[in-house]
């Protein structure tokens, strides 16, 4: 396993091409003030693991980068385009980005391989027989694909999430983000759905995902980040910030879930 | 008794009144003197009304008669339904002409034919069936209902909706008898199957443009007379009053429901207005706007007739009730929808259309048709500014000189006639939402 991160921080610095950037970015819920001046860079192939108590704006920070949700103050750029008002710049953004949430967020009225071919053929405009022959590859790939013509509410919870992964990879998304993607699953579950993103962080993906899952951030972050009441209290190597965390409010909280 | 079974149990058989009809009965009718008096009682009611109603409409009743005064002479206590016999022709199609009456007949085969399809498991494209029917058959049976000369526009719709027709036949037989689409029967005719994607558009795309040349030509010839709309009336007219409010009210509904919830100030004060302006007058008021007040606003020599004027009463007033269905059903979208469908790249359309719509109509269905049956009813209002829809028919039979002041009959068959056609729908809209729940399970 230590030779693949090596690997792959090999890659990283190889092509430190800026994948997302944001520059002191505020956002407010109203009066309520989420995220406090956020600064964060990640490269090409760089995986970042954020943690944090519940209501910590881990959800707004991932969800303000993939523009589900608006920034009031700063920049975010990804992939180069500076995230704002413009509508064909988020259209752009949003197929450059994928993202997996707790609670899947299949289409129940599609079966599983509508759901994965619905972006390919109405967004990238791929002719359906090759749409169909992506998506039966990534299901494959995550392992489901003798449930391709079964409706989402057919599956048990585990699989669902991993339709939801395959679903993001079939459009060649830059950059995956996951909010929480094993906390809405029972434990039995959840190996299953984390084997399947620990194989695709092997691929070089750039990633960023929200989990409290500490073995699994072992495994594939380069660096983890804490946050707690909108900021960004620690950033650090996994080994470091488990090992010897550098604030007492990581301490506590490491506590709370370990 | 032992807390423990050491053995298997048994099966028993479930309680009679799980079983059968007779265990019901005794269970729920006949459990004590009391709620068996009560039955008794019930049961005897029931039978004097029936008994009644039956002595009345059929047993006593006359079927054969030239004037109301011979029914009378037959039997003082029946129903004299030779009065709604007689006037059939007039509740069904008003004073449309009688020679011509194929044509309204015509235009219901050819509505029911074209949508057979979408009933029927086996053939494809349904999508397409249901669109071409809303674009292509108003054009059609607009000018086999009042015929009269062509405009070019006119000939062009009318050839497209004959050929869309013959399409929709043809793809219908092909579907029954080769279980594919009409395109794909066509490829293997032609041997094109392996061709690529562009050769099989472009003669797709060939056969319908000659089949559209030769069709506009054999149409250009024919006509029919001109039928004005002063006399269509009866059952027709309600019907083609209600069809095209259900045809143009849903999707009207639909954009005043995005309307409403748009980002867009402008575009939601003004549909949010317009829905509740509508809302918050009875049809009635509508009606009679639009025949008095709305000359007055129209630029001069610019004229609706009367029929129009009620379509389009009927259409708005709709609209808004389908609106807000339509945003209920919207409502009741978990976010998390829309989300999923922005994070594969779908823009404000595609969400709507392909994940959002699909949805949300499927919970709509029964307030959907709910609206429609009450349309149908309402419908029945225009007679009050002048139009002899089947309500107007049947009660001009009672100022007819033989059957003068015959009510209670043609009122009765036209509550049947209605009950029938209601409860047909509401019957299918209940089979329409079980097959629907049966397709996408959650
Ligand atoms: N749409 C919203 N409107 C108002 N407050 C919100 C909204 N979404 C989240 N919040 C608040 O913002 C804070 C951060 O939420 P979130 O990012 O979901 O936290 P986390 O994912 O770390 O648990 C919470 O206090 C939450 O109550
Ligand atoms: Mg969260």
């Amino acid at each position: 396993m230590s030779e693949e991160i090596n690997t792959s921080q090999l890659v990283s610095a190889a092509t430190s091409e800026q994948m997302i950037e944001i520059n002191k970015m505020n956002k407010w819920y109203g009066d309520f003030h989420v995220l406090k001046d956020i600064n964060l860079t990640v490269h090409k192939g760089e995986r970042f693991v954020i943690c944090g108590p519940s209501g910590s704006g881990k959800s707004t920070l991932i969800r303000c980068i993939n523009a589900l949700e608006e920034h009031q103050e700063g920049d975010i750029i990804v992939d180069g385009i500076k995230l704002g008002k413009n509508l064909k710049n988020l259209d752009h953004i949003r197929t450059e980005v994928g993202m997996v949430f707790q609670n899947f967020n299949l289409f129940p009225h599609l079966t599983i391989l509508e759901n994965l071919t619905l972006g390919p053929i109405w967004v990238r405009k791929m002719a359906k027989a090759d749409a169909v022959e992506t998506a039966m590859m990534y299901l494959e790939r995550v392992k489901i694909s003798e449930q391709a013509n079964k409706y989402p509410g057919q599956l048990s919870g585990g699989q669902q999430q991993r339709v939801a992964i395959a679903r993001s990879l079939c459009m060649s998304p830059k950059i995956m983000l996951f909010d929480e993607p094993t906390s809405a699953l029972d434990p039995e579950m959840i190996k299953e759905v984390l084997d399947v993103m620990v194989e695709l962080a092997d691929t070089g993906m750039t990633m960023i995902v929200v989990t409290h899952e500490m073995g699994f951030a072992k495994t594939i972050a380069d660096e983890v980040i804490f946050m707690d009441a909108g900021d960004i209290v620690e950033r650090n190597k996994p080994e470091a910030f488990f090992g010897n965390p550098e604030h007492e409010r990581t301490q506590q909280f490491l506590n709370q879930i370990l | 008794m032992a807390i423990i079974t050491k053995e298997k149990s048994p099966d028993r058989p479930a309680p009679l009144s799980e079983t059968t009809p007779l265990g019901w009965l005794r269970i729920n009718l006949f459990s004590s003197t009391f709620n068996t008096g009560l039955t008794l009682i019930m049961l005897f009611i029931v039978y004097l009304t029936i008994s009644g109603v039956f002595a009345w409409g059929y047993l006593d009743a006359t079927f054969v008669a030239d004037k109301r005064r011979e029914c009378y002479d037959n039997s003082l206590t029946g129903a004299c339904w030779a009065g709604v016999i007689a006037w059939l022709d007039n509740i069904f199609y008003g004073r449309y002409p009688r020679d011509e009456l194929w044509r309204v007949n015509l235009g219901g085969v050819l509505l029911v034919l074209w949508m057979a399809p979408l009933w029927m498991s086996r053939v494809k494209a349904k999508v397409l069936v249901g669109a071409s029917v809303i674009i292509f058959y108003p054009f059609l049976a607009g000018y086999i209902f009042t015929g009269g000369d062509k405009s070019w526009f006119m000939q062009f719709m009318v050839s497209g909706a004959i050929l869309a027709f013959i399409i929709n036949m043809l793809n219908m037989l092909s579907g029954l008898i080769e279980n594919t689409s009409f395109a794909k029967f066509l490829f293997k005719l032609s041997g094109q199957v392996e061709a690529s994607d562009k050769t099989q558009r472009n003669l797709l795309y060939g056969v319908l443009f000659a089949a559209f040349i030769v069709i506009f030509a054999i149409q250009s010839s024919w006509t029919v007379t001109e039928v004005s709309w002063t006399k269509w009336g009866g059952l027709f007219l309600t019907l083609v009053i209600s069809g095209i409010g259900i045809a143009s009210s849903l999707p009207l509904g639909i954009v005043l429901a995005l309307g409403r919830r748009s980002k867009l100030p402008v575009v939601r004060v003004l549909s949010t207005g317009f829905i509740e302006i509508f809302r918050s007058v009875p049809l009635i008021t509508v009606l009679f706007m639009a025949t008095t007040m709305f000359p007055l606003f129209m630029p001069e020599g610019f004229f609706l007739n009367k029929l129009v004027q009620g379509i389009i009463s009927v259409v708005l007033f709709n609209a808004c009730y389908m609106a807000e269905i339509v945003r209920a059903g919207l409502q009741a979208i978990p976010k998390g929808q829309f989300e999923g469908s922005h994070t594969i790249g779908l823009g404000y359309w595609g969400t709507m259309g392909l994940v959002i719509m699909p949805q949300a109509l499927k919970h709509m269905i029964p307030n959907i048709v709910g609206n429609i049956i009450g349309l149908l009813k309402d419908t029945t209002l225009v007679s009050i500014i002048g139009l002899f829809d089947i309500l107007g028919m049947l009660r001009s039979i009672s100022k007819d000189i033989p059957w003068l002041g015959l009510h209670k009959e043609p009122l009765v068959f036209g509550a049947i006639l209605f009950f029938i056609i209601c409860f047909s729908m509401s019957k299918y809209s209940r089979h329409l939402e079980s097959k629907l729940s049966a397709g996408n399970k959650r």
